[in-house]
């Protein structure tokens, strides 16, 4: 609830009152077992037809500085109904494993899956039930002034709260998440890259992917660009993912009926509202133990800026190792799904947007979880 | 029958005069009377005639003692003494001297043994010794006589409550009540009595007792000492109380110690106990052997106090200037105290002076105190009020800092304390105390933290008798604090308090060898558990409130403290708590067989205004044993039970002011603890050194902890989110002290540990997969190191040390990616530590001139904290790099060395 969240930072305003009295913040290393030995499982089956994805890497040291994963490769993984059908899945690239396309999930069946690795190591997941979905029922948004301190001052920190309505489709047991992801167009000059390391010639520098290629043109201007074929890296789409998975709260309920909840904050930039935003809204059922997952995720990313922190607890999802001790975390689920999209305008906004940045790099370069294809419902 | 002449009847002889060390030299001319041979052939009783006839000598006896011993031979030549040491040889008789003319003869001569060495112990130490007599042998064949009276002042008058009465060489004692008045059952006979009270000089009674008496006494102060509130345990008090797990916490070298900014503090001197930890600088109160911090009951004046507090725990609430004497009890807790499972801390503020005007004024780094008290009538009536305040705005002010901009940061408190004391009579005192407190914090510039103790209380000692007395105290006291948001746009106040009304009836009644407490105590909470309410026209924020709560404790005790015999006490008790919580409620009701969480719940209770909610009925015994092995040494064992109705409720290592008190109710129980503890005191070198070790062991029910996860402000079901566990702990408690000396000090190490099991019907009410883990507070080594070093009467070099392991904590472990987002993966919970934290810290006192005529007298004092500049890590967090890796950090609360003056003058 937004009431009891506003008050989750109490702690941590005054824990900056420490800070100030002579406290001090430290890098502290602990010696903590190596992440490799921890086998990361995510995968999940819908109601919609495959195919079905599983990934499986190792966790990532909290000691590394990078986010690298290293995958699992050439591992066998099998999916199960409660019906005795199975399936089997392929690597399709490194650690991506993907079904065929002959089962399909279906409410109120069981699904799991075993893995078994190349060195042997059988895990499997506990079946996971879909349950009836419901609908998306209203997608709204409301603006929201706000202002966010910088070291240079405040700065203009706006956002459209999104809200939906939605209906569970039973009363009862309804754990339900919102998913929530955000889509924009974005534009970039990569036509207009120069180059400014010696020995300053020529200056131009345009890539490829843009269509311009560079002519030889009077002194000193640094030649001319002609174009020869479209761009295919000046307009892209970026995706925003929701911060923390959204859930539904039986505080909220009335009925099946949910009202105004809040599923997302959409940030107001020259860049969000160059074209329009895209907010998809995707209405996930879930069986009880993928729900407490999900609020244990949540629970983390909440407290993650305190500094308090009241220990998160252990992730650990609905995978179990089956011929060793060996740890794994990650969770295989089973989830109907209700899609509902909608777009908010610049013209939303109670004042002109600033113009986007003037960038020079293709837009798959600068911005980031963005790709060149427009998406499918992109209007 | 008695000898006719010499004899003087002296009934009731109230003269006195101080002996120092002459005592002996003086009395002991009678027993040097030369003997010239005429004594042969005759009986002793006649040669005592004889003698004093020629001179001024006096004999006390009973003729049927000595009717069969005689001169059998001439001792022409000696004296009287060594002719008496001759002939009672192998009897049971033996002869003290008093007045310089009195020649006493006793029949046990244990009796007159302890009193000799004791006399002679006393006039080495160069103590007042007084000479008291009432009847005389023979007179009366009581098998106990009473003697009581009352202990005042003698500059000011001022009665002396606490004031130890100790019987030498034995372990039996008593201390004055409220009123100052005492009464110690003794056999017929000749004792010796010690008289002390922490900063007054020590007084001897040389007592010879055949019947009941009564003697006032007047005590007077150390001249070269601050009139200072003090803690100490020293082990000479340690042995003289008759309970385990009593510090007789009265004042230790404070002011002499070096504080953090200069400050001295009561609650951090207590840290340094043995068997209490702290979870680090910034934390409030204190955690003893393996509780929380809300199990500790504070009392102010009687009353219970919510937060012990300034500035989210960097200085405690109280003012040391205001503060008379303080007991702390961890072991084998005394049924008169109850509601909190842990120890008890009874802080006692102090009375006015009767007699003249006085008061004294500090200057720290941070706060600034003032304090004066004196008579509004000589003798009667008198006043106290002290009052102290921050002015540390300039300190947050003048930081240069890369977190916030601290211009428009504010950190204030004060507190204050009045007291009022009437003597009625000298049996009948009257007193009011009132005592408040308020912090105002507020950073970078949004939000404002304020939180405030008020409180009053009168109460009234009367001495019904030299047998009973007994107090009554009436007083409430009000804790709340407010969470103010100053941004425009969502502009709110949280407000937050508790009200707690007392009402106690305490008697003591004293017959023989017991000494009876019983009484009964009542208090009222109303509870306020939140409310936010908009404060700008535009806020978004909700209008909002918690259903207010109301309960009452109710409680009855008795306990006996008797002293068997000269060596073994036994103080045995009986509390019956009953505690009640009532409507305006409504309850939640989660379906069967689910896990209690919002999901399942199917339906509401409510409860109509003044409606039982719940009950709850406790018994608790308690139990205090010790048995005096030898003079200086002895072995105590304690028991006890304990329930605890309010809970406090949080989710953080340290507790803050902002924390939530919970009543029990329909679903949280209440807390209950048992523990026993055994330990060795013994002194040696004649009390120069002390050391004692003690093991407990101790065990806790329903006591609380949060899911992961929880979210506690405004919650209106509270009961998803905390769960309640089991507890134990046990440990090792050592300690070894010198207590005289230019170097005085004190080691203590202690060995402990306390866990926590939370196994609920499932997972998700289960902490660590229903596991046994380690409390946040943890610690299993501690050493506490303190000395104080005079370098010439008035300078002092002080300093402490303190060592303790790392606490636990809770780490992420690995990170993992999962559908966009990372995630860590953290460990089960506390299962790391962080690094283990010490810190040295020094002090240089200067006192002002010791010549007891000036007017002003000043102290400077100089001191280092952290002298070595150690980075002890309070906390460690994690930041999420640009990946989403989270990576820890610790925070250091005091990161370098932090030297600080104060000077405090008395007048």
């Amino acid at each position: 609830m937004k009431l009891k969240a506003s008050f989750t930072r109490l702690k941590i305003k005054w824990l900056m009152a420490f800070m100030v009295l002579s406290a001090c913040v430290e890098r502290i290393d602990f010696d903590v077992p190596p992440a490799e030995f921890q086998t990361v499982v995510e995968g999940v089956i819908t109601d919609s037809s495959g195919p079905y994805t599983v990934n499986l890497s190792q966790a990532m040291n909290i000691n590394g500085d990078s986010s690298h994963r290293t995958h699992i490769q050439q591992a066998k993984i099998k999916l199960y109904d409660d019906q005795g059908n199975t399936e089997d899945f392929t690597e399709a690239s490194p650690g991506v494993y993907i079904t065929g396309g002959m089962m399909q999930g279906e409410v109120g069946h069981a699904y799991h899956i075993r893995i078994e690795t190349s060195d042997g190591k059988i895990f499997e997941s506990e079946p996971d039930k879909i349950n009836p979905v419901g609908n998306v029922e209203d997608i709204r948004y409301e603006f929201e002034a706000r202002t966010r301190q910088e070291p240079f001052g405040e700065v203009r920190a706006d956002v459209f709260n999104i809200y939906v309505d939605a209906d569970a489709g039973t009363e009862d047991e309804n754990y339900i998440r919102w998913r929530f992801t955000g889509t924009y167009q974005v534009i970039t000059h990569p036509e207009l890259h120069y180059t400014d390391t010696p020995p300053y010639t020529p200056y131009k520098n345009p890539f490829p992917c843009s269509g311009y290629v560079l002519l030889s043109g009077p002194t000193g201007t640094g030649g001319t660009l002609e174009r020869r074929e479209d761009c295919t890296c000046c307009t892209c789409w970026v995706k925003q993912y929701e911060s923390l998975p959204q859930l539904s709260d039986m505080q909220l309920v009335s009925g099946s009926q949910f009202k105004n909840v809040k599923v997302a904050e959409v940030p107001i930039t020259n860049a969000t509202f160059y074209e329009k935003y895209m907010v998809d809204v995707e209405q996930m059922s879930l069986s009880r133990d993928a729900f407490e997952f999900f609020k244990l995720i949540r629970q983390q990313k909440e407290r993650a800026s305190s500094l308090f922190q009241p220990p998160s607890g252990e992730i650990k999802g609905n995978i179990k190792a089956v011929n060793s001790n060996d740890a794994v975390i990650g969770l295989f689920y089973a989830t109907a799904i209700k899609k509902r999209t909608e777009f908010i305008a610049p013209g939303n906004i109670p004042y002109p947007v600033t113009p986007i940045d003037y960038i020079t790099l293709p837009c798959y370069d600068f911005y980031p979880n963005v790709s060149a294809a427009k998406p499918a419902n992109w209007e | 029958m008695l000898p006719k002449r010499p004899i003087i009847l002296l009934r009731k002889v109230l003269l006195c005069f101080f002996l120092f060390a002459s005592l002996n030299g003086r009395a002991q001319e009678i027993l040097n009377v030369k003997l010239d041979g005429t004594e042969q052939g005759k009986s002793l009783s006649a040669v005592f005639d004889e003698i004093s006839k020629k001179t001024t000598a006096r004999f006390y006896f009973l003729p049927e003692w000595i009717a069969p011993i005689s001169f059998k031979k001439s001792y022409q030549g000696q004296t009287l003494g060594e002719a008496l040491d001759n002939l009672f040889l192998d009897t049971d008789l033996s002869y003290i001297t008093m007045y310089s003319h009195a020649v006493i003869i006793v029949k046990d001569s244990r009796q007159a043994l302890l009193r000799k060495s004791a006399i002679e112990a006393a006039v080495r130490q160069q103590r007042k010794i007084e000479q008291h007599m009432f009847g005389e042998p023979g007179k009366s064949k009581k098998e106990q006589v009473i003697i009581n009276g009352r202990v005042v002042d003698a500059k000011t008058g001022e009665t002396m409550p606490g004031t130890n009465i100790q019987i030498s060489e034995t372990s039996y004692g008593t201390s004055t009540n409220e009123t100052g008045h005492y009464s110690l059952a003794l056999k017929p006979g000749v004792h010796v009595l010690n008289v002390s009270f922490i900063d007054y000089e020590n007084k001897v009674i040389d007592l010879v007792i055949y019947e009941d008496g009564e003697l006032n006494l007047e005590m007077e102060k150390v001249p070269f000492l601050l009139d200072e509130v003090i803690v100490q345990d020293k082990m000479t008090k340690e042995l003289t109380t008759s309970r385990i797990g009593q510090m007789q916490l009265t004042m230790s070298e404070l002011k002499r110690s070096p504080g953090m900014m200069g400050e001295v503090d009561l609650i951090k001197q207590v840290q340094s106990l043995p068997g209490v930890t702290t979870v680090g600088e910034a934390a409030t109160g204190f955690n003893v052997r393996g509780g929380s911090v809300d199990q500790n009951l504070i009392l102010y004046d009687g009353l219970p106090v919510f937060n012990s507090a300034h500035a989210f725990g960097f200085v405690s609430a109280f003012n040391s200037e205001a503060i008379r004497n303080v007991s702390f009890y961890h072991g084998g807790i005394p049924a008169e105290y109850g509601g909190r499972v842990s120890s008890v801390l009874d802080i006692q503020s102090k009375d006015g002076n009767n007699e003249k005007w006085n008061g004294n004024a500090g200057i720290g780094m941070i706060t600034s105190n003032f304090m004066i008290n004196g008579p509004l009538q000589k003798e009667k009536t008198s006043m106290s009020a002290s009052f102290r305040s921050t002015y540390s705005d300039w300190l947050v002010h003048s930081i240069r800092t890369d977190y916030a901009d601290l211009r428009n940061s504010t950190v204030f408190f004060y507190d204050g304390a009045l007291k009022l004391t009437h003597l009625i009579s000298n049996r009948t005192k009257l007193s009011f105390s009132g005592y408040s407190s308020r912090d105002s914090f507020r950073l970078m510039g949004d939000t404002t933290y304020q939180w405030n103790t008020l409180q009053g209380s009168a109460r009234l000692d009367h001495q019904f008798s030299g047998k009973l007395s007994g107090e009554f105290i009436v007083g409430r006291t009000s804790y709340g604090y407010s969470v103010l948001n100053n941004d425009y746009v969502t502009a709110s106040k949280l407000s937050y308090c508790v009200n707690t009304t007392m009402l106690k009836a305490g008697f003591n009644y004293q017959e023989g060898k017991h000494k009876i407490n019983f009484g009964w105590q009542l208090m009222h909470y109303g509870f306020n558990p939140g409310t936010l309410k908009p404060t700008s026209p535009i806020s978004t924020a909700k209008d909002f409130a918690m259903d207010k709560q109301y309960s009452v404790e109710n409680a009855f005790y008795a306990s006996d403290d008797w002293a068997f015999n000269d060596r073994i006490f036994l103080e045995a008790g009986l509390r019956l708590p009953v505690f009640v919580s009532f409507g305006t409620a409504s309850v939640n009701l989660y379906q069967e067989g689910t896990p209690r969480e919002i999901t399942n719940l199917y339906d509401t209770l409510h409860f109509s205004r003044g409606e039982r909610i719940k009950a709850y009925f406790g018994l608790e015994p308690r139990l205090s044993f010790r048995w005096a092995a030898s003079p200086t040494s002895s072995i105590k064992l304690g028991y006890h039970h304990l329930y605890q109705f309010l809970h406090l409720v949080t989710n953080t290592t340290a507790v803050t002011p902002l924390d939530i008190w919970q009543p029990s109710g329909y679903y949280f129980k209440p807390q209950q603890a048992d523990q026993i503890s055994l330990g060795y005191f013994k002194d040696f070198s004649k009390k120069k050194y002390g050391a004692s070790a003690e093991v407990f062991y101790k065990s806790m029910k329903n006591i609380l902890d949060f899911k992961d996860g929880a979210q506690l402000i405004l919650n209106t079901h509270l009961e998803t989110d905390l769960l309640q566990g089991k507890g134990h702990s046990y440990g090792i408690e050592t300690y070894i002290a010198r207590n005289t000396g230019r170097l005085t000090g004190s080691l203590n190490y202690t060995y402990s540990r306390t866990f926590r099991l939370v196994a609920g019907p499932t997972a998700s009410e289960s902490i660590n997969s229903g596991k046994q883990y380690p409390a946040n507070f943890d610690q299993p080594h501690i050493v506490n190191f303190a000395w104080k070093y005079n370098i010439t009467r008035r300078v002092f070099f002080t300093g402490n040390f303190t060592y303790r392991t790392g606490r636990p904590v809770t780490i992420p472990l690995s990170a993992f990616a999962f559908e966009n987002t990372t995630i860590a993966y953290f460990s089960a919970r506390n299962q790391y530590r962080i690094p283990d934290y010490h810190r040295l810290d020094a002090a240089l006192v200067v006192e002002g001139n010791n010549k007891r005529k000036k007017l002003v007298e000043g102290t400077w004092v100089f001191s280092v904290y952290n002298v070595y500049g150690r980075k002890n890590p309070y906390t460690v967090f994690f930041r999420s790099l640009e990946n989403g890796i989270p990576k820890p950090y610790q925070l250091s609360i005091i990161g370098t060395v932090f030297p600080s003056i104060s000077y405090n003058i008395k007048f």
